[in-house]
Order: structure tokens, then C-alpha cells, then sequence
């Protein structure tokens, strides 16, 4: 009977629903709103599962107290706060609203500082990161404390930097705080863990080989190839015969030379500075690592030397061939970024629809041209003192002299006169990526910590548009003439017997259309 | 009662007289999301034009009257905007991503692009293509076709079972007509939802909407209003052998909830007490689902996924995994664990669900989504406070029971794509689900 009676008054309560939902949305919805499906599911005799108070999402829950919304009052004008500790340990933030903040310790510490060790400690560290510390015994429990606040921890490495992350609620920020620091400076690196970093580091490895797209494995050659042996060169990623070379002792004599304070930042989105301020002094100030005392003594210091040379990569299983160009700038970022947007390009199969770069040069020179080339891509990539801008490109292997020439012809261009159109539109698309990227807390984040890491001051985003806008066809004609003076680098995947050799590339480059030296051979 | 202070803004919903509504979220960012959130898919379609919502997705961007192609493609280009669309079985949504300073010309151009659309007879012949090529693209896409296939199996002989993309055949057919029809059919008022997240203003964009569609009708040609007829789930399954493909992808699940329904919060909890997970997190023995560890210590598959589509009238709750030949009968013992939830798996599920319920509004472009799918599921954009409220509101008893509800003694739908040959007879998985003990 009461089972019953309990169905028949759901029944009743999801009728008033929908009518509720019909009545506010007009006529003709009310007949395909969703209909009452009183099948199988609700009729169980032997199950409890519908006794449960059954309100349907469409409707408030009765009981909980009407919520206090928060209302923005006029622009979001927070400023970053930098403040620097005693130990040279500098702490930034960025207010913003919300509940949840984003908090981490940015490391001036990559592949680029790796000369005098073994290649690779920089993905090992990426993997060990937040396992068995000090305080906590393992990784669970620092995910069990990190649940408590809705928390989610995260590392990443890139060539120049290693960023520890985590974001959590507001109110866990002390907690945070000191987990970061013993995730940063006492992890326990037990032989256990190490040896399962191993396996994960094996098992990326085969993933890129095996990978249909070879973008990080290009970056990697092109890196090697800008920057031959030296900083940012290096190996991102762990080569093959050093998985078991890197163990505790080598990774604490390099923990021991670059992390310290003076090579770390602080930054916090999402929270006031006092109080983070405040932690990091609880937490990361005269703290003694578990490697010792860090003696920065050894730290290679080395400013990027770009070589430009070749490096290929011949395999006659790819049916594609991958082919990169790059060549060096130093300073000129804003220019440089504007210049990437200018050539943009991406597959040929589609853009992606409107506002994803359909009109940048690469597109309308290059992919809308020869339909035969499966990808044309620009690339930027900015070290402290250095920076890559690269062309990417892929086509059929018996089409490699002609894919080579149109990318040579292509960089010739970029020192001509660009129009003044497509100059708006690449500097109004920067603009607006830059303001899309930066509605994301983890990218405020990360933007805030790169920027103070290496200049110790941030350019907030519209200053940063300021710049942006002011970049005239002039300053893009200086940067480019001033890039093709230096030597290329070329790195190439693939069947790669008809690529024309590096003088050629070389002597096309320099030349005044771009075009490859003809080739007069006696026998085709 | 107290009342509880919110840290986000309000979204407000008005609705026009047409029936259209307008719902927005004032974040104060300099940059905003705009987009119409439509009640239409291939739910909606027949077996004739199955694929129809698909390839005027494709059309959409390709000219209005008042703009043809290349103009809207530099307008759009110039105001540095994004402008995307998607389909799903029953949702379509078309959205601009821009700066708020451009919200009016981003109405305007979106309000265009459903509503006078040109699709001119050229640029639908040369969309075949493109349709048909992505079509023999997506086949190389596993998880796609094993969800296809699952949905395909589960609700067979009905819409839901229809995939989104449609058969080759139909993208060869369709012609104009066909298209003005589905736009015509179901491209009405009350079924659109303009929704807006960032730096917009919830009066102006309210205006906005009355300058550009005013002017959608809500009544229907001979007042045949389309009604959504019920889509029985069949218990059965699908299997697609290929032992030359590397790893076997498997689906398997069982009847949901609807999205209104109640029910979704407690399972949505058990989802995230199983959780997800792939064999490159570093994570190894120490993550926090115990069908993750499980898997690492027994090395037993290289991903898996518990997860739960919910449609207006029924879902479809289950996991999905990859994993080699020879474990896939080791993974199939995932439904013990609906019965042996404890109270700190399920503390830990609460917690996690709401945290990725907030972490995940990132941006406005999430935001957005989230606020245009609510008011098309719910009629209302749920708050944070009563989701947290909700989920409170779960138990472990509650999890068991609502979970015994589903998945005990059910006929389950499965499929399977690779080298399944030891994925077990039907029989024996359906036998297994009342193996189940309390």
C-alpha cells in the first residue's frame, strides 16, 4: 500500500514539474518535454532505490536556504603583488573571485640546465612529483588531504621551468602551501617509486614512436637542431639509455644545485597576498631540504648559443615527411608573436571554422594553393634569451623540392611589406586569444609565475594588448630581416631522399625570392 | 535560515514572448561567450534524414543572406572571434567565443547563421565531400565507434540508436529540402536557448535577442507538433572482431536515469567513486579508485571510464574500457563493486564530484555550455549551492540501493571493437549480474 502510495505522489510531483517547465517556456514544448517514463525502473518491486526523496532536478530542492549571489562591481582591475622573502624566495598573486584558488612553486629548472648530467632528469622529476614526502607516506595521502579541500595536484616540465601546481579551496591554503613545499623540497624519492617512474617514462616514450602525429618528436629534432648541444638543445624528454642511468644520488646532486630559493616563485591566483605571503613564510622560509643545504655553485649559467644546422631523421616507412624550419630571434617578442598569428596555418582537411585562422598567409599562400600538402603550421617558441620561429610542414615524399621551395619563398616574404588588413586581424586575433587564455585560473596562474620567474615583474593583459596594438609593419620588416641573416636550422622526418641538402636551403634563404638553385641532373 | 553567500554570480533567465529564452551569467571578464543552445538532434530524425542536424552544422558557416561566405568568414576572422558549433543527439549548439565589446555583432551574426542561412546548391555538393571524408575519419577513431555502436545496440529500432554523423548513404542523398524541412520542423522559439557567459550584460543582451529573434516562429506547420516518442532499451550486444587492431575497446552499461531524474546525483557520485583511468598517469598503486589500483597491480587494461549519458527520457550508465586480448575477462568484475561501497569511498566520491563540478567551469566558453544544457535538460540553471546540497544529501546506503536499482539483475547492452574473442558469451555477463551480494 504505501509503496503505492509513494509512486502515485512521485507521479504527481513530476507532472507538476513539467507543467511548471511548460508554462515558462510557452506553447509548443509542452508535448515533447520529457514525458514521465514510468517504465521498469520505477516499478521495482524489490528494491528500496524509489524510496528515496525523488524531487526531479528540474525543480528546487526544497529546504536549503535561498543563495547570496556575488555581483561584479565594475572591472576587474586586481593587480599582482610580488613580494621577496629573506631567502631570495619571491612570492606573487592575483586576486580574483571565487572559491577556489590556484597555488604552486615555479622552478627556474628544466632539460636546458642538464648539461653536466644525464638528460632526462627533468621528465623523471615531472613523474616523481608529489609522491611520498617528509610529512606525507605517499601519494595517496596527499591526494586523501587534497580531497578534503576538492583538491587536485599537478607537475609539469617544460625546457626552461618546472611548475608545481595545485588548486584547492580558499580555505585549505595553508594546508597547500605546506604540501607543496614538501612535495618541492622533501621528497623522499624512495627506490620503489623511482623504479615505477621508469616504467611510466618507457611507456611515453614507445606512445611518441608509436604516435601517428610526430609534432613532439619534430620540436624535439628542431631544438636539437637550432641549438646544437647546448641548453635548450637538450632533450626534453629522457632518451633511452639514460631510463636506468638516473637514480636518488644523481637527482639529489641536481636538486641540490637548482633548487634553491633564489630560483623559485611563489605565485597564487585566487587569493589575498598577506596570507600567502604569510604561509610561505610558515612553510618555505629556512626550510633545509632533504638534500641538503642547496649550494648553488654549480649552476650552468650558459645563454643559448644557436647553431643552425640540420638534423634528419631518414625513414622509408613514413609515408609523410615532415619538414621544419627555424631560425632565431632574441628580443622582439610582441613582434614575433603578431608574425605567428600573420602566418597561422594548420591540416589542410580544415581550419576548424571561422576565427581559427582561414585567412592567415599560410592558408591562403600555401594550403589553399597546392592541395597536395597535408599540413603547413607556424610555431613560435621563446626562451629568455632566445626564440625559434619555425614552419612546419608535410606532404608526400615525391613532393619534397617543391614543399621545401614554397616554405622558403614564404619566409622571403615575411620581410616584404605586410598589409596593413591582415596586420589588424593578426594583432586583433592575438589580442582576443590572449584574453580568451586568460579567463582560465590554471592559465592566470601559470602566466603570472613564468613572467615573475623570469623578470620579476608581470605585464597585465591589457598592457600587454597595449604593446600588441602599437607593433607597426615596420618593426614586423625589421624582426624578419634581422632573423634571416642567421643561419637555418632544418630537421626532417621521413623518406627523405629527395630533400634538397642544406647549402641549397641555405642559399635559398638568403636569396631574394626564396627559390631552391636549380638542380641539373643528367639522369632523372 | 542563513542564507548562503555564493561565490559566483546570478544567472538570469528571462524568457521573450516568442518563447525563446535568454539566460546569462556577468563574470566581468573582458572577453564572453554567446551561443543558441537548440532542442535538436538525431533523436529528431527518421531513418531518412538521419544525419541532416550533422551537415547543417557543416552548412551553418558557409553564407547567410546578408553575408556570404567569405564575408562572414573576415568578419568573424577580424573581430578575432571563434565561432563553433556541435551536435549531439539531442542537443545543437552553435556559439561564439569573442570580446564583450563585440557581443552586439555577435547576436547578429549567430542570429543570421540559424535563422537565413543560405545553403546554396553548390556549397551543399561540395559539404558532401567534406561530410563524407570526415565520416572515414571518425571510423579511425575507436572510442567513438564502440559508443556509437554501444548507443546503436542499446536503443536499437528506435532514434536514440541513430548515430549523430548518419550514414554514408544520407550524406550522399540529402538535398536542400531536406534540410529547410528539419530547420523548419524544429528550429522553433521555445525550443532555443540564447545563452551568454563573461562580460555581458544581461539587460542589453535581453534587448539584443528581441532585435534578432523576434522574429523565430513558435507554431508549427499545420499545428503538428513533434513529439518525442519513448525509446525502449534493449539489452543485447554488438561485437566488431578485429584481431588485427592492438587493443580491444569495450562498453559496457546498462539502463540511467533521464537527466531530470533524481537518481543522476547518487550515480554520478558511483561514477566518480570507479573514476577514470589511463595507463600514463603516474599515479601507479596509489590512486584513489580501488578499480585503478586493481588495474595497475594486475596490469589489466591501459584505460578505463565509468560513465553516464543522460537523455530526456532515459541514459545509459556503464564503463568503458581499452585493454589487451588477454584481460578483458579480468576486467569484467567492475560490478562487484557497486555493492561493496564503503563510507569513505563514498566521502571521497562526494568530494571529488564537487570539485570537478566547479573546476570544470573554467572560462566562459564551460560556462556557457553548462548554462545553455541546464536550461535545456532542467528549465533552470541549477546553482552550485544546491548541487553541493544534493550531493550532501547522498549515503552509502542510498549509493547501494540506487545503484542496485540499475544495475542489479538488468539486461545490460554491450559492445565490443578489436580483438574481442575473449570478451565472455552474453549470457554468462548477463548471468553475472545478480551475482551481486549484499
Amino acid at each position: 500500500m504505501k509503496k503505492e502510495k509513494r509512486e502515485t505522489i512521485s507521479k504527481q510531483l513530476r507532472w507538476k514539474c513539467f507543467s511548471a517547465v511548460s508554462s515558462a517556456s510557452g506553447l509548443a514544448s509542452a508535448s515533447f518535454s520529457c514525458c514521465g517514463r514510468f517504465g521498469i525502473a520505477a516499478y521495482r518491486r524489490y528494491s528500496s532505490g524509489s524510496g528515496y526523496p525523488n524531487i526531479s532536478l528540474s525543480s528546487p530542492l526544497p529546504g536549503i536556504p535561498k543563495p547570496v549571489f556575488a555581483s561584479v562591481d565594475g572591472q576587474e582591475k586586481y593587480e599582482t603583488k610580488i613580494t621577496t622573502l629573506e631567502n631570495g624566495l619571491k612570492v606573487a598573486s592575483q586576486n580574483k573571485f571565487g572559491q577556489f584558488c590556484t597555488v604552486g612553486v615555479l622552478v627556474n629548472s628544466g632539460s636546458r640546465h642538464e648539461t653536466k648530467y644525464p638528460s632526462g632528469i627533468a621528465h623523471f622529476l615531472e613523474k616523481l612529483a608529489f609522491s611520498s614526502t617528509a610529512q606525507y607516506g605517499s601519494k595517496d595521502e596527499i591526494l586523501l588531504t587534497l580531497e578534503k579541500h576538492g583538491g587536485i595536484c599537478d607537475c609539469q616540465t617544460s625546457r626552461d621551468t618546472t611548475m608545481y601546481a595545485v588548486s584547492a579551496e580558499v580555505k585549505g591554503l595553508d594546508t597547500v602551501v605546506s604540501l607543496l613545499s614538501d612535495a618541492v623540497l622533501q621528497p623522499r624519492l624512495l627506490d620503489e617509486e623511482i623504479e615505477m617512474t621508469r616504467m611510466a617514462v618507457r611507456f611515453e616514450l614507445e606512445d611518441l614512436n608509436m604516435r601517428p602525429d610526430p609534432e613532439p618528436l619534430l620540436t624535439e629534432m628542431i631544438h636539437a637542431a637550432a641549438y646544437r648541444g647546448n641548453t635548450v638543445g637538450l632533450p626534453r624528454f629522457c632518451p633511452g639509455d639514460n631510463v636506468d642511468k638516473i637514480d636518488k644520488k644523481v637527482l639529489h646532486n641536481y636538486l641540490r644545485s637548482y633548487y634553491c630559493p633564489e630560483r623559485m616563485v611563489l605565485a597564487g591566483v585566487g587569493i589575498e597576498h598577506e596570507q600567502l605571503v604569510e604561509c610561505a613564510r610558515k612553510h618555505l622560509l629556512d626550510v633545509r631540504p632533504v638534500w641538503g643545504e642547496s649550494t648553488p655553485t654549480n649552476v650552468d649559467l650558459s645563454v643559448a648559443q644557436y647553431t643552425g644546422i640540420s638534423i634528419y631523421f631518414p625513414d622509408e616507412c613514413l609515408t609523410q615527411k615532415e619538414y621544419f624550419v627555424s631560425l632565431s630571434q632574441e628580443d622582439d617578442f610582441i613582434p614575433f608573436a603578431v608574425l605567428n598569428m600573420m602566418m597561422g596555418g594548420g591540416g589542410s582537411f580544415s581550419a576548424g571554422g571561422p576565427g581559427k585562422g582561414m585567412f592567415t598567409r599560410l592558408y591562403l599562400n600555401v594550403l589553399n594553393r597546392h592541395h597536395w600538402m597535408y599540413n603547413a603550421t607556424s610555431y613560435h617558441h621563446s626562451y629568455e634569451d632566445s626564440g625559434l620561429l619555425c614552419i612546419h610542414a608535410s606532404a608526400d615524399p615525391r613532393q619534397v623540392r617543391e614543399m621545401v621551395e614554397i616554405i622558403t619563398r614564404e619566409f622571403i616574404q615575411m620581410a616584404g611589406t605586410a598589409g596593413e588588413m591582415e596586420l589588424e586581424r593578426a594583432k586583433t586575433q592575438l589580442k582576443s586569444m590572449l584574453m580568451m587564455n586568460l579567463e582560465s585560473r590554471p592559465v592566470i596562474f601559470e602566466d603570472v609565475g613564468r613572467q615573475v620567474l623570469s623578470t620579476g615583474k608581470r605585464k597585465l593583459p591589457h598592457e600587454l594588448c597595449t604593446l600588441i596594438s602599437n607593433v607597426t609593419a615596420s618593426d614586423i620588416k625589421r624582426v624578419t630581416t634581422k632573423m634571416l641573416r642567421s643561419k637555418p636550422a632544418v630537421a626532417a622526418l621521413g623518406d627523405l631522399t629527395e630533400l634538397p641538402s642544406y647549402e641549397h636551403i641555405q642559399a635559398a634563404l638568403s636569396s631574394k625570392d626564396g627559390r631552391l638553385p636549380r638542380m641539373y641532373r643528367l639522369f632523372r | 535560515a542563513p542564507s548562503i553567500c555564493s561565490t559566483t554570480p546570478e544567472t538570469r533567465l528571462t524568457a521573450l514572448d516568442n518563447g525563446l529564452r535568454v539566460a546569462s551569467e556577468e563574470t566581468g571578464h573582458g572577453t564572453c561567450t554567446v551561443g543558441l543552445w537548440i532542442s535538436a538532434g538525431s533523436r529528431y530524425e527518421s531513418e531518412k534524414n538521419n544525419g541532416a542536424g550533422f551537415f547543417l552544422e557543416h552548412m551553418a558557416f558557409k553564407g547567410t543572406k546578408k553575408h556570404p561566405q567569405t564575408a562572414l568568414e573576415q568578419q568573424v576572422e577580424s573581430m578575432g572571434a571563434h565561432l563553433s558549433a556541435y551536435t549531439s543527439r539531442e542537443h545543437t549548439a552553435y556559439y561564439m567565443k569573442t570580446l564583450s565589446k563585440d557581443l552586439p555583432k555577435a547576436v547578429e551574426l549567430l542570429s543570421e547563421v540559424v535563422q537565413s542561412s543560405s545553403l546554396s546548391e553548390a556549397d551543399i555538393e561540395q559539404q558532401r565531400g567534406v561530410v563524407l571524408r570526415e565520416l572515414e575519419e571518425v571510423e579511425g577513431n575507436l572510442q567513438d565507434v564502440c559508443l556509437d555502436l554501444l548507443h546503436a545496440t542499446a536503443f536499437q529500432g528506435t532514434p536514440l540508436g541513430h548515430s549523430v554523423l548518419g550514414p554514408s548513404s544520407n550524406a550522399r542523398s540529402l538535398t536542400r529540402q531536406d534540410l529547410m524541412d528539419y530547420i523548419n520542423s524544429h528550429y522553433k522559439a521555445p525550443r532555443i536557448v540564447l545563452a551568454a557567459a563573461g562580460g555581458v550584460n544581461h539587460e542589453e543582451l535581453v534587448g539584443l535577442a528581441k532585435t534578432h529573434f523576434s522574429g523565430v516562429s513558435f507554431e508549427y506547420e499545420g499545428d503538428a507538433v513533434p513529439v518525442l516518442s519513448p525509446c525502449r532499451f534493449t539489452g543485447s550486444e554488438i561485437r566488431m572482431r578485429d584481431d588485427g587492431l592492438p587493443l580491444a575497446h569495450i562498453a559496457i552499461a546498462v539502463e540511467g536515469a533521464s537527466a531530470a531524474s533524481p537518481d543522476i546525483v547518487p550515480l554520478m557520485v558511483a561514477n566518480s567513486i570507479i573514476g577514470s583511468y589511463d595507463i600514463t598517469y603516474g599515479g601507479g598503486k596509489h590512486l584513489s579508485s580501488r578499480l585503478a589500483r586493481l588495474a595497475v597491480e594486475e596490469n589489466l587494461c591501459h584505460s578505463f571510464q565509468a560513465f553516464h549519458s543522460s537523455y530526456s527520457d532515459t541514459g545509459l550508465l556503464g564503463i568503458y574500457f581499452v585493454t589487451d586480448k588477454h584481460h578483458i575477462d579480468d576486467m569484467m568484475h567492475w560490478m562487484n563493486l557497486c555493492t561493496t561501497v564503503t563510507e569513505s569511498d563514498v566521502a571521497r566520491g562526494k568530494n571529488a564530484l564537487k570539485a570537478s563540478l566547479v573546476g570544470q567551469l573554467n572560462g566562459t566558453t564551460p560556462i556557457c555550455d553548462d548554462i545553455g544544457r541546464h536550461i535545456l535538460n532542467y528549465g533552470r540553471r541549477i546553482p552550485l549551492a544546491e548541487w553541493d546540497a544534493r550531493i550532501d544529501a547522498v549515503t552509502p546506503r542510498m549509493v547501494r540501493d540506487v545503484c542496485s536499482k540499475y544495475i542489479y539483475d538488468k539486461c545490460p547492452a554491450v559492445a565490443g571493437v578489436g580483438p574481442v574473442e575473449q570478451l565472455p558469451d552474453y549470457n554468462r555477463m548477463r548471468s553475472a549480474m545478480y551475482w551481486l551480494r549484499f
